[in-house]
């Protein structure tokens, strides 16, 4: 028994100490990221108000117009010496408060992060989670029958498409389903006709106009869990334990769960962090899909040098990410019994 | 795979679903239908409140954003409107007092009256955002001194001492808001406060800084629901679109035939391409298109273009600070050299015109100010050998059939673009080729942005670069871009000064003056002058800008919208007065009807 306590103790404990390790070692992650993220914006050349003024020049409005339009906005700018700003900044991040965006006059950044947010989370995570599921399947037989022209087909698709850019599937999938065979909606995240809420129409148009992005995202990113999958399936193979099942004469289908089981560990890993950079937007589809996100949010912002939205949008996706290290660590720790023993088990 | 289908199957009932859906409550929206259109001037934020003094503001002007009246797109004269919420309105020979006489039938969307304390409340918070007529800078010319309520539907505006010919146009051009929304954002004894602010010393310091204090609240004010004297009012908002609906209180509702419209957002000109190809639009301002897109836009029945005047023209300016572009023969002989119809040709085939020659003025407009004046100025055709005296005269040197600077030192001319303008950039392109064709070593270089590149070209970085011009109709406006605070001139509190090349913002570093004339100072007076001495100005000044070349007038900009007669008709005539306005206010004239189609 005093064997299983001493045991037992140091395991019970090292959750929460590497949970606390963690937390601290990400907290100073946020703070050196967000630091070198203000100066690096605070130094982006251009003043946003000239720009605003001379588009709107450019769009056709007159000078006097453009002025009116813009006059204000240098209120929305900050002032004093970097130094202070940067004090300012930092003493409002700890209350939570982002600032005002320049972009959109007068509207927290904290509001339209978490507009943006909801739409990123359809596509992208749709598009995550789907390729993520289609890769896993089709990886695990690439894996098995690598040698057969099923896992040769396979993984020439996972290759050809983890090889093509993400804008470039967007673009073919566009120009198909809106022009060629115009049966999905060129842009926007839902028909403003319809009236918002859990009604048919309104849902209906949501996942029409998400169709599009979701598969965007889901043909992007099949490849590299199809690759991931195959790689790992392969190793899992060469295992002792597989042999061991296979003398045994287990079924195929128990080793094939065998085999997936074992070789997802890995892939978990990457998904975990592939959730967490999905608050980085996928700026290329939601910018070819107009789908308003956080990437189509964070690009806007850098273009008209909104200081404190672009700010803001480096914020979440740096927490997002060290969140989702963490919960990967963690997870990992669960879900495999040899980390969370330290490689004993 | 089962998974697969059944992600395409649910797709499929969805993509199913939305058509019959749109199909359902397209019909549902009335006899009149849905016009669906874009906003030229900004992308849609469903997160911007619903508020017309906030830039990005979930208001459309013309629809359920209203001014006094609209401006038409007259040659010269700045001041000729269409009536909008103001039926009519009076002006004293010199602007001094502007008689406003509201429409009288106008009521907002909630069926109260529009009154006179509308239009004041409305002035009162235009002062906050500042500029234009509603400034609390003492001495700032064409400034509002007093607001007087004459009745119910009446209102006098009277301008302060120092006279603008632009007041007119800058009280016309007054957003009208609903007092019993907005009026409480304007505090008690605002007005007191104002004429304080018009006065100078410590009190008049501190009123202006309490009036401008305002503007954050004024911009950031987020009314629950619209109310609009206009003839449409917002129904809901998504980042994807705007959904606009009748308004049965407009003062003129019989001339409105569309029941809703829908404002689409874009997020680039790929998507109102796509748009115009599916033919989704029934109007749209113009986008550059390249010419196999414009091909397939044109193919898609019902689309048609209507063309018209744009007083807007694209430049190549110089940066005089720099050598050898401080001498008039270098920047002369670089005016022989480019062959205008070529680079219009290239660069905006559809919505440019190759400018006749540089007098600051868009061709169309430049006939009508300078009349025969205008055949008299030279028009720099393309000429190698006069390029090549005027080099020659400017003290450059051929070497192994390279011009060099005076000294033998390279000469390397860099054209600078925003890299997001692709008609700037063809433009450059075939400017450095023809000139590398006349041995001078001339390449494009690219700004990531536009923003990035106004910031370079302010900071005095380039040589040369692309630059709008010639924004009339008013001649202050025309001037202001060649001899105003990119040359050096700028107005401080109602003072011209000028500042030397590199300071302010003075990129151009043209001479403050030339053989006499003070070109800074006749461009400010044209704001003050009369029509008889503008005229005489505009004619000294092209005269001038020609002789002088401070920049070299590429290709006048020409208004090209885009339309679709499948749903709709009667569009704005080619060359229309009504042509460069939103399609809301081409409703309220009562042009756009129901197509039999």
């Amino acid at each position: 028994m005093k064997l299983f306590a001493a045991r037992g103790g140091p395991r019970k404990n090292a959750v929460p100490r590497r949970l606390a390790g963690h937390l601290i070692r990400g907290l100073v992650m946020i703070w050196v990221v967000t630091t070198i993220s203000f100066v690096i914006i605070r130094n982006i050349p251009g003043n946003p108000v000239l720009g605003q003024y001379e588009t709107l020049i450019e769009r056709g409005m007159s000078p006097d117009q453009a002025e009116r339009a813009t006059a204000a906005l240098y209120g929305f700018l900050p002032t004093g010496s970097l130094w202070e700003q940067y004090v300012g900044y930092m003493k409002a991040l700890i209350h939570l408060d982002l600032g005002q965006s320049l972009s959109t006059p007068g509207t927290e950044v904290v509001t339209l992060i978490a507009s943006a947010t909801k739409w990123t989370v359809l596509p992208v995570l749709g598009g995550t989670l789907l390729s993520f599921v289609l890769g896993v399947t089709l990886g695990v037989y690439a894996g098995i029958k690598r040698s057969g022209k099923l896992g040769d087909l396979l993984s020439i698709s996972g290759s050809l498409l983890h090889g093509v850019p993400q804008y470039v599937i967007g673009l073919l999938v566009l120009a198909i389903f809106t022009t060629l065979w115009p049966i999905f909606p060129a842009g926007g995240p839902v028909d403003v006709e319809f009236v918002p809420g859990f009604n048919a129409g309104y849902l209906a148009s949501l996942i029409h106009h998400a169709t599009l992005p979701v598969l965007t995202y889901a043909l992007a990113s099949y490849g590299g869990w199809v690759l991931a999958m195959k790689s790992s399936v392969a190793t899992v193979l060469g295992d002792d334990f597989i042999l061991a099942a296979e003398l045994r004469g287990l079924s195929r289908g128990v080793l094939f769960r065998y085999v997936a089981r074992n070789a997802i560990l890995p892939l978990f890993t990457i998904l975990a962090l592939s959730l967490g950079m999905l608050f980085g937007g996928a700026i290329f589809i939601e910018r070819i899909f107009n789908y308003p996100g956080l990437g189509l949010l964070l690009v806007d912002s850098i273009g008209s040098r909104d200081y404190a939205l672009m700010g803001g949008t480096f914020l979440v996706t740096t927490m997002a990410i060290i969140v989702a290290n963490i919960a990967a660590d963690l997870l990992y720790a669960v879900i495999d019994p040899r980390v969370r023993s330290g490689g004993a088990a | 795979m089962k998974r697969l289908a059944a992600i395409a199957a649910l797709a499929a009932v969805a993509t199913a679903t939305a058509a019959c859906g749109t199909a359902e409550t397209g019909a549902l929206a009335g006899p009149g239908g849905i016009y669906t259109t874009i906003d030229g001037a900004k992308q849609i934020d469903a997160t911007a409140p619903i508020n017309p003094f906030n830039p990005q503001g979930s208001t459309f002007v013309g629809y359920d954003a209203m001014s006094l009246a609209w401006p038409k797109n007259d040659l010269m004269d700045p001041n000729q409107f269409y009536p909008g919420l103001a039926a009519s309105w009076t002006a004293t020979p010199d602007q001094g007092e502007v008689v406003i006489h509201l429409q009288p039938n106008a009521r907002w969307s909630d069926g109260k009256p529009l009154t006179s304390e509308d239009v004041r409340v409305s002035i009162g918070l235009a002062y906050t955002q500042g500029g234009s007529a509603y400034t609390v800078n003492a001495g700032a010319a064409g400034a509002a001194a007093d607001i007087q309520i004459m009745d119910a539907k009446t209102v006098k505006i009277v301008q302060g001492a120092n006279r603008s010919n632009a007041f007119l146009r800058n009280v016309l051009s007054t957003v009208v808001v609903p007092a019993h929304v907005y009026g409480s954002l304007l505090p008690a004894g605002f007005w007191a406060t104002l004429t304080a602010a018009r006065g100078t010393g410590p009190a008049a310091e501190k009123a202006k800084t309490e009036i401008t204090g305002l503007s954050q609240k004024v911009i950031a004010f987020a009314p629950r629901e619209d109310v609009s004297a206009g003839p449409f009012v917002l129904e809901r908002v998504n980042p994807g679109a705007a959904l606009l609906k009748k308004n049965r209180y407009f003062y003129d509702a019989a001339k409105i035939v569309p029941d809703k419209v829908k404002v689409l957002n874009y997020t680039g000109n790929e998507q109102i391409w796509n748009y115009l190809v599916s033919g989704k639009l029934d109007s749209a301002p113009f986008t550059a298109v390249p010419a196999a897109v414009m091909k397939r836009i044109k193919e898609t029945p019902g689309n048609d273009i209507r063309k018209g005047y744009s007083p807007v023209a694209a430049s190549l300016a110089f940066n005089q600070a720099r050598k050898p572009y401080d001498n008039v023969h270098v920047r002369r002989a670089l005016a022989y050299l480019i062959d205008r119809n070529q680079v219009t040709k290239i660069a905006s085939p559809e919505a440019g015109t190759p400018s006749v020659t540089t007098t600051g003025i868009h061709g169309s407009s430049a006939k009508a100010w300078l009349g025969g004046e205008l055949g008299a100025l030279d028009q720099y055709k393309v000429d190698p050998a006069k390029a090549d005296q005027e080099l020659k005269a400017a003290g450059m040197v051929k070497k192994g059939g390279t011009w060099a600077m005076p000294d033998g030192k390279p000469w390397k001319v860099q054209l600078n673009v925003p890299a997001s303008f692709s008609d700037w950039v063809a433009a450059a392109k075939s400017i450095t080729s023809q000139l590398n064709d006349h041995g001078i070593d001339a390449s494009v270089v690219t700004s990531a942005d536009y923003i990035l590149y106004l910031d370079e070209l302010a900071a005095g970085k380039f040589d040369m670069g692309f630059w709008l011009m010639a924004l009339g109709p008013s001649p202050y406006n025309i001037y202001q871009r060649v001899y105003g605070s990119a040359n050096g001139w700028s107005l401080l509190a109602g003072q011209l000064k000028h500042s030397p090349p590199g300071k302010d913002g003075n990129w151009m570093g043209g001479p403050e003056k030339i053989g006499g004339v003070n070109p800074g100072e006749l461009t400010n007076r044209l704001n003050l002058a009369s029509p008889e001495e503008q005229k005489k100005i505009v004619g000294t000044l092209a005269k001038l800008t020609n002789e002088q070349l401070p920049l070299i007038q590429i290709y006048d900009y020409v208004n090209t919208q885009f339309v679709n007669t499948t749903r709709y008709t009667g569009w704005p005539e080619p060359g229309s007065e009504a042509l460069r306005l939103p399609a809301g206010v081409w409703m309220q004239l009562g042009l756009i009807k129901k197509s039999s189609l």
